[in-house]
């Protein structure tokens, strides 16, 4: 199982949260069922956001193509 | 919505900053540090080097600070926070950002064939065609860009290819001068805000009041956000409207109340007002709350203003609710529009100030508030179902109709409702020449209606199925029997007569 928090703070917000949370969600079903999403509402990171955690692992800056990157490569 | 790329972070981290060092009282002395902050030594490179980029932002922050390009960034700063608003326009073209893109509007690509025909050749008037290296070639100086060989190719090898802003604006507004920077004609322009959301390099820009309405925070001054039907879900899916109020009484406002109170009173009123007009054999009326569509007829189609309702707004219909209980108190319009800020421009004293939603969230960062992490009281829609779907296409037209159906069910609607500037001039010209027969029109500049304005932060469909669901939460069924709108009515709602004839100019 792959624990993916998402902060949905305003500042991340502006900076497009939910695009990333609308990646999460449009996921095949295999796959999307392999995956806790948690929402956040801050990580104490913003001027860096949009912030997400996978695994326990931080990513900032984080963008729509950079998250499917990281969850192809973790879950294949 | 916009698109959440570099433009757009680049755009709401200037904002952001402006307003922190605002709020902590640093922007005269620190406002230059934003040009390094936003724009770092190590990168990404949009522009050929970090100076121009630097020279870019200056643009952008003086026009987040609604200043002239002329004035330095301190001297524009002061200004700001003296609470000085620039009469330039509310839209503008950044004058270092624009890339003077170098389009030749018709390109013979690689599928010329050099054929016999030849039809290109034949078909230019200017003789500007000629075979190159074994494939047609248009000569720059003498092409006229009429288009002609483009059309008369059989393989259609010959594109054509314009500016993205050019392409945007449905009305013909912006065209690209001799230098090819792009200049916008203001007798056309209505401030929709198209091309700013179209142009790739960022170019064009809204000017703000953030820094303004601030100080006005910072002043003690009792300042009211009155917030667009359309608010619901624009800061964040799962936000609560009573996250929101308690969010905008922690960043300093007195209050934060609903304008679909004032769509109410704008929905019975214009009931009304079609059934004295529909006395009138032929009457046609169009609705007058999106000021986009409302400038579109009085610029473009200046024969059919007199058919606009004679109603003010629901932003000033709510916007007068507020000064009658407290003259001295500030307005602050929130919503997804840049076209309001035009608006709001004839109707000095009465909406003060207006912001969109992204200004909005960009300016509760700046404050430390965190939306999500707000309390949520308990909140109900002071306005009805009827006011709330004012935000969402075709929602005008629905509630104009639940009234009618209760106050002159005899009645008969024939209704036509538009989104988009281009398809709402042509059907309008349509009814005017009597090919297309109606006596009701909706007009709305962005596609969704207001959901869909550039100023908002939430998906168009996600915001009409919120702000449905929202609507049929409300305690109050119908505009007719909220009590509130009938308070309103009382204050008239009737555009001043000038404002009828004056076409604006700025």
């Amino acid at each position: 199982m792959l624990t993916v928090e998402i902060c949905m703070g305003t500042s991340c917000h502006l900076m497009g949260a939910q695009e990333l949370m609308d990646v999460l969600e449009a996921l095949p079903d295999d796959q999307r069922q392999q995956i806790e999403i948690k929402g956040i509402t801050c990580f104490k990171k913003c001027g860096k956001g949009p912030n997400i955690r996978i695994n326990g692992e931080m990513l900032d800056n984080a963008t729509p193509d950079r998250l499917r990157e990281i969850l192809l490569t973790i879950l294949q | 919505m916009p698109e959440i790329n570099e433009i757009t972070k680049i755009r709401r981290k200037v904002l952001t900053e402006i307003s922190q060092m605002t709020f902590d009282g640093r922007l005269d002395t620190d406002v230059e540090n934003i040009l390094t902050s936003v724009v770092t030594d190590d990168g990404p490179r949009y522009r050929c080097c970090v100076h121009k980029e630097r020279a870019v932002l200056q643009d952008r922050i003086k026009s987040a600070l609604s200043q002239p390009m002329s004035s330095t960034m301190t001297e524009a700063a002061i200004a700001a926070l003296d609470g000085v608003i620039s009469a330039s326009p509310i839209i503008q073209v950044l004058p270092v950002a624009c890339d003077q893109c170098p389009l030749d509007r018709f390109i013979v690509t690689d599928a010329c064939r050099n054929c016999l025909a030849h039809s290109c050749i034949a078909s230019c008037p200017k003789k500007a065609i000629s075979v190159v290296a074994n494939r047609s070639f248009i000569d720059k100086t003498k092409c006229v860009e009429c288009g002609l060989c483009k059309r008369s190719c059989p393989y259609g090898a010959i594109i054509e290819i314009s500016r993205p802003c050019e392409r945007a604006c449905e009305l013909g507004a912006i065209a690209a001068d001799k230098a090819r920077k792009a200049v916008i004609d203001y007798d056309k322009c209505v401030h929709c805000g198209a091309c700013k959301m179209a142009c790739p390099f960022g170019a064009i820009s809204d000017r703000s009041m953030i820094v303004q309405v601030i100080q006005q925070i910072k002043a003690g001054r009792s300042v009211y956000a009155l917030l667009a039907p359309a608010f619901i879900g624009q800061f964040g899916v799962q936000v609560r409207p009573g996250q929101v109020l308690s969010s905008l009484r922690k960043v300093g406002f007195r209050d934060a109340l609903e304008v679909s109170v004032g769509a109410d009173a704008v929905a019975v009123e214009e009931a009304h007002e079609f059934i004295e007009r529909n006395q009138t054999p032929g009457a046609f009326m169009t609705t007058s709350c999106c000021p986009a569509f409302v400038g579109m007829v009085e610029k473009h189609l200046p024969t059919m203003k007199a058919n606009i309702s004679s109603l003010v707004s629901p932003m000033v219909a709510a916007a007068m609710d507020v000064k009658k209980n407290d003259p001295e108190g500030i307005v602050v319009f929130v919503g997804p529009c840049i076209a309001k800020k035009s608006e709001a421009e004839r109707y000095p004293g009465i909406v003060d100030y207006v912001l969109t939603f992204e200004e909005l969230a960009t300016m509760i960062v700046g404050a430390g508030v965190n939306v999500t992490e707000a309390d949520a009281g308990a909140f109900e829609s002071a306005g009805s179902k009827d006011g709330n779907i004012f935000a969402r296409a075709g929602g005008v037209l629905q509630a104009v109709e639940n009234v009618l159906s209760q106050l002159a069910p005899e009645i008969s609607v024939q209704a036509e409702r538009c989104e988009g500037l281009g398809n709402c001039k042509k059907i309008m010209q349509e009814i005017e020449a009597g090919k297309r027969a109606a006596n009701f029109f909706e007009g709305m500049a962005c596609t969704g209606g207001c959901v869909g304005g550039p100023g908002a932060l939430t998906d168009s469909r996600v915001t009409t199925r919120l702000v449905e669901n929202f609507a049929g939460s409300s305690p109050e069924k119908s505009a007719v029997t909220n009590p509130k709108s009938e308070e309103i009515i009382k204050l008239g709602l009737h555009r001043p007569h000038e404002s009828h004839n004056e076409s604006k100019q700025d």
